[in-house]
C-alpha cells in the first residue's frame, strides 16, 4: 500500500461538500431503510440521476452514505416495532424487540448503532488491507461452494430453535417447501403458482417478513394494548460501557463473519446477519439470555450486516463484480460517472480508490453519530398511544408490502404470513427457522442443481472442491456440537 | 350545545366542499374530452423490471429527455415480478388513452411462447424500438483461445463446453442454444439468476464461457479479465470495434434482446403519433446519446411497422428454439 495515495485521498475528502452530501445521504438512507418495502437498492437507484449534476466525490459520498444509512435504518423499526425495515434486520428483531418490551428501547438502539459501527470499521479496515486477497478467495466460490455455504447456514437451525427441536425442524421443512414456490431455477418450469404470475419469482421475501413479524405482532396485540413505558435518559444516549464490553467479542467476530460472507458475490447481508446470530447463539454461555434481550443478540447481526457492506465492496472495487444487489446498482453509478471499478482502479486512480475507502470508513462513523443523536426522538414514537401506533404500523406494513413491486398480491402474501406468524407463535413454534429456510432454500437448491449440471451428475463434486468440503465438514461439526449442547443442561 | 352545533355545521361544510370538488373534477374531465390537447396530464411509463437495472435506466433517461418534448411530467413506475410478466400485464389493462406507456423488451416475445402468460405481443401497439443488444460470446482472458474458430475446435475436442446464461428461457439462454446449433458444438447450458452471476462464475472459472449482453461484459473486458470472441449483431459494435460478428465469420447467428415502448391496443392515433415523435426526438438528444454511450446501450431505432415485423420474425425463431430446448 502506498501512503502518498492516502494523503492525496484525504485531500479529496477534505472538501466540505463531500461531508455535506455524505450526511445528506446517511439521513436519507436511514429513513429509507426504516420504511419497510423501501430498500437500499431502490434508494441508490433513484438517487443516481440526481447525482449526475454533482461532481464525482460528493456523488459517491452521497451514494455510499445512503447505502450505509439504509443498512442501519432497517434495524430501527425492527427494534421499536418488530417490523424489520430490511431483510438483514430481521435477525435483530429477536433480542432488540425483547429489550423494547422491557422498556429499554433506547439502550437497544444505541447498542445496535455502536455495533453496526464496529462491524463497519472492521470490515473497512480489512477491505483496505486485504481486498485483492479476499477477492481471489471469493472468486473461487462456485456453485458447489455456495451450496455448501447455504447448508452451513441451514445447520444454524438447531442453534436458533426454541424449546423443541422437533418443532423447529418441522417449521424449517415447511419453510423449505415454501421456498420451492416459483419458477424452477434450472428448467424454468412454473412450480406451485396456483395461477398467480406474481409468485413466479418465488414468495416475495420482504412481504413475508413484514407479515411474520409486524402483522403477527399487531394480531397478537388485539385486545391487549397495554402501554410499554420506555426508559429514556432524555439526552443523547451513548451506549453503556458495560454493554459495549459485553458484546465486544461477539461484535468483532460477527464483523469478520459479515465481511467474509459479504465478499462472496452470491450471498449478502441477510445471510451474514443470520449466520452471525446463529454462531453467537451456538456459543452462548450459561448466563446468556438470547431471545430475551441479550446484548450479544443485537451485537451479532448488527456487526455482521455492516461488515457485509464492506465485504460486498471487495469484489466491487477489486474485480468490478457486484457483491450484492446494492453494489450492482453502485457499479452502474460508478460507470455513469466515468470510473471503471476493477483491478485497474487502484493502479490508475489510486487516490480516488483510497478516498472511496475512506468515505466508507467515515460513513460508518456518521451513521453512528446520526443514530445516537436520533435515538431519543425515536424512542418517543413508542410512547405514543399504542392503539394508534398499532394502526399506523399496520398501514405502513401493508404499504411497504405493496410499494416494493406495486403489486397487490404482495399485500395478500403479507397478510397470510401475518396469520401464519400469529399461529406459529401462539403454538410456540419458533419463526427463525422459517426465515432461514426461506433465505437459504433457493440458494441451496439452485447451486446444488447447477453443481450437478457442471459435474455431469456426480455428487462427489461437493467433496472434491476443497472449499466446499471444508464448509460441509464445518456444517456437520456445528450440527453435532449444537445437538450435544442442547442435551447438556438436561443431564446436568 | 353551541359547540355541538358548530361541529355539525363544520361537518356539513366539509361534505359540501368534498362533493363540490368531486363534481368539479368530473366536469373538468368531461369538458376536457372535446378540445383536449394530448397530453394534458402526467404520463406514466411502466417499467417491468426493478429500479437500477438496464431497462429501468433506459426508461428513466428516455423519460427525462422526453418530458421537455411533451411539456408534461413523465413518471417511471417499476411494476416487477414474473420476469416482466406482471409489468406487461399491468401495461395491457391500463386505459387505452396514451397516458400509460409500457417499456417492452424481448421477454414480451418469449414469455407467451413459454406458456407463462395469457397475452401475446399483438395485444400491444408497438410505438418504436430504441435499443438492440446482440448476444456476445465471451471466455476468460487467460483461456488460450483467440478466435471463434479456435473456440469451436476446442469445444469439439473436449467433447463439450459449459456456457453460463442469465436464466432458463432467458434471451441469453436462447442465444447460446442458437449458437450451439449453428456452430454444431456440444454445450452444457448453466442457467444463473441474471447476467451478473453468470459473468462472475466465468471470471471465477466455474463455467467455460458465457453468452450475455456486450454492455454487461464491458467492465470485465476493460479490466482484462474476459475477452469477447464474437457478437451476434449484423454489424460490428462501436464500443468493441475489433470484435467480429458471427455473420462475417460465416455463421448465421443474429440474435439478441431489444427495448422499446408500447401502448395497449386502442389508443387514438393522434396520441400515438405524438408519443412516438416525442420519444424519437428524445432518443436523438445529446443527453440520451451520452447516457447510452456510458451505459453501453446499443441504440437502434425502428419505427412501429419495422418493429412489428422484427418481433414477428423473432417470435418464429424463439418458438423453434424453445421447442428444441424443451422449454415450451
Amino acid at each position: 500500500m502506498d501512503f502518498s495515495n492516502f494523503t492525496e485521498a484525504f485531500q479529496l475528502l477534505a472538501d466540505p461538500m463531500v461531508f455535506l452530501f455524505l450526511i445528506c445521504g446517511v439521513l436519507l438512507g436511514v429513513i429509507v431503510g426504516a420504511l419497510p418495502g423501501l430498500s437500499a437498492t431502490l434508494a441508490v437507484a433513484l438517487l443516481i440521476p440526481f447525482t449526475f449534476d454533482l461532481s464525482l466525490m460528493p456523488a459517491l459520498a452521497m451514494l455510499i452514505g445512503v447505502y450505509a444509512g439504509a443498512v442501519y435504518g432497517g434495524s430501527v423499526p425492527a427494534i421499536l416495532f418488530r417490523t424489520p425495515g430490511t431483510p438483514a434486520s430481521a435477525a435483530t428483531v429477536f433480542d432488540g424487540y425483547a429489550l423494547t418490551q422491557k422498556g429499554e428501547s433506547q439502550r437497544a438502539l444505541s447498542v445496535a448503532a455502536f455495533f453496526a459501527m464496529v462491524g463497519g470499521l472492521i470490515g473497512t479496515v480489512i477491505l483496505i488491507l486485504l481486498a485483492p486477497q479476499i477477492a481471489n478467495i471469493a472468486l473461487r466460490f462456485g456453485p458447489p461452494e455456495y451450496c455448501a455455504l447455504a447448508l452451513f447456514g441451514l445447520s444454524m437451525i438447531v442453534a436458533v430453535s426454541g424449546e423443541s427441536l422437533l418443532k423447529s425442524a418441522g417449521v424449517a421443512i415447511f419453510g423449505l417447501l415454501l421456498a420451492t414456490v416459483g419458477m424452477d431455477p434450472i428448467t424454468g418450469y412454473p412450480r406451485l403458482l396456483f395461477g398467480s404470475v406474481s409468485l413466479m419469482e418465488g414468495i416475495p421475501f420482504i412481504p413475508a417478513l413484514i407479515g411474520l413479524f409486524a402483522l403477527a405482532e399487531v394480531f397478537r396485540s388485539i385486545g391487549n394494548t397495554e402501554q410499554i413505558a420506555q426508559r429514556s435518559s432524555g439526552k443523547f444516549a451513548w451506549p453503556m460501557r458495560s454493554d459495549m464490553i459485553r458484546g465486544s467479542w461477539t461484535g468483532i467476530r460477527s464483523g469478520l463473519i459479515g465481511t467474509g460472507v459479504g465478499s462472496t458475490p452470491g450471498s449478502g447481508s441477510d445471510i451474514a446477519a443470520f449466520m452471525a446470530y446463529g454462531i453467537a447463539k451456538q456459543r452462548a454461555k450459561p448466563g446468556d439470555t438470547f431471545g430475551h434481550g441479550d446484548i450479544k443478540g443485537i451485537a451479532a447481526p448488527e456487526a455482521a450486516k455492516t461488515g457485509s457492506i464492506s465485504g460486498s465492496m471487495v469484489p466491487l472495487l477489486s474485480l468490478g463484480i457486484p457483491g450484492d444487489a446494492v453494489t450492482a446498482v453502485l457499479i452502474g453509478a460508478f460507470i455513469l460517472h466515468g470510473i471503471q471499478p476493477g483491478p485497474l482502479l487502484f493502479e490508475q486512480h489510486g487516490p480516488l480508490a483510497y478516498s472511496i475507502l475512506a468515505t466508507v470508513l467515515v460513513a460508518h462513523i456518521v451513521v453512528f453519530l446520526v443514530a445516537i443523536l436520533g435515538t431519543r426522538f425515536l424512542v418517543r414514537i413508542v410512547a405514543c398511544d399504542r392503539k394508534l401506533l398499532l394502526a399506523s404500523i399496520t398501514i405502513l406494513a401493508l404499504l411497504g408490502a405493496y410499494a416494493l413491486r406495486n403489486n397487490i398480491v404482495d399485500v395478500w402474501v403479507a397478510i397470510s404470513f401475518g396469520v401464519l406468524g400469529y399461529i406459529l407463535e401462539h403454538q410456540q413454534y419458533p419463526v427463525a427457522p422459517l426465515l432461514l429456510a426461506l433465505i437459504l432454500g433457493p440458494m441451496a437448491e439452485e447451486n446444488f442443481r447447477r453443481s450437478l449440471i457442471l459435474s455431469d451428475g456426480s455428487y462427489l463434486v461437493f467433496l472434491t472442491h476443497p472449499i466446499s468440503a471444508i464448509i460441509l465438514t464445518l456444517s456437520v461439526l456445528s450440527l453435532i456440537f449444537s445437538v450435544i449442547r442442547r442435551q447438556k443442561p438436561r443431564n446436568g | 350545545m353551541h359547540k355541538e352545533k358548530r361541529k355539525i355545521l363544520l361537518s356539513w361544510f366539509v361534505v359540501l366542499l368534498g362533493s363540490g370538488g368531486l363534481i368539479w373534477m368530473s366536469l373538468e374531465r368531461w369538458m376536457g374530452e372535446e378540445g383536449e390537447v394530448f397530453p394534458s396530464r402526467v404520463i406514466n411509463i411502466i417499467c417491468p423490471y426493478s429500479a437500477g437495472g438496464g431497462t429501468d435506466l433506459f426508461a428513466r433517461s428516455l423519460a427525462r429527455t422526453a418530458e421537455a418534448e411533451l411539456d408534461q411530467t413523465i413518471m417511471v413506475q417499476n411494476i416487477t415480478g414474473g420476469g416482466g410478466a406482471v409489468g406487461f400485464a399491468s401495461g395491457l389493462i391500463a386505459p387505452a388513452d396514451g397516458y400509460t406507456v409500457t417499456a417492452v423488451t424481448f421477454e414480451l416475445v418469449s414469455l407467451p411462447i413459454q406458456g407463462l402468460v395469457p397475452f401475446e405481443p399483438n395485444d400491444f401497439d408497438l410505438l418504436l424500438r430504441v435499443n438492440q443488444d446482440p448476444g456476445a460470446l465471451a471466455v476468460r482472458a487467460d483461456t488460450p483461445l483467440d478466435s471463434l474458430e479456435e473456440f469451436v475446435a476446442w469445444a469439439r475436442e473436449r467433447g463439450g463446453v459449459s456456457i453460463g446464461n442469465s436464466g432458463p428461457g432467458s434471451v441469453w439462454h436462447l442465444a447460446a442454444a442458437l449458437m450451439a446449433d449453428r456452430l454444431n458444438i456440444p454445450v452444457t447450458f448453466v442457467p444463473f439468476n441474471g447476467s451478473a452471476p453468470a459473468i462472475t462464475a466465468l471470471v471465477g472459472g466455474h463455467v467455460d464461457a458465457v453468452v450475455v449482453g456486450p454492455g454487461e461484459l464491458l467492465p470485465q473486458v476493460e479490466a482484462g479479465l474476459v475477452k469477447i470472441l464474437a457478437v451476434m449483431s449484423e454489424e460490428r459494435l462501436s464500443f468493441v470495434p475489433d470484435t467480429p460478428t458471427f455473420e462475417e465469420l460465416g455463421y448465421d447467428v443474429v440474435f439478441g434482446t431489444w427495448r422499446g415502448l408500447a401502448v395497449p391496443r386502442g389508443v387514438p392515433e393522434a396520441a400515438r403519433e405524438k408519443l412516438t415523435f416525442a420519444f424519437r426526438e428524445a432518443m436523438e438528444s445529446e443527453d440520451f446519446i451520452e447516457m447510452a454511450r456510458r451505459g453501453a446501450l446499443n441504440l437502434s431505432y425502428a419505427d412501429a411497422a419495422r418493429f412489428r415485423d422484427d418481433v414477428q420474425t423473432q417470435s418464429a425463431d424463439v418458438e423453434q428454439l424453445m421447442e428444441r430446448l424443451g422449454l415450451k
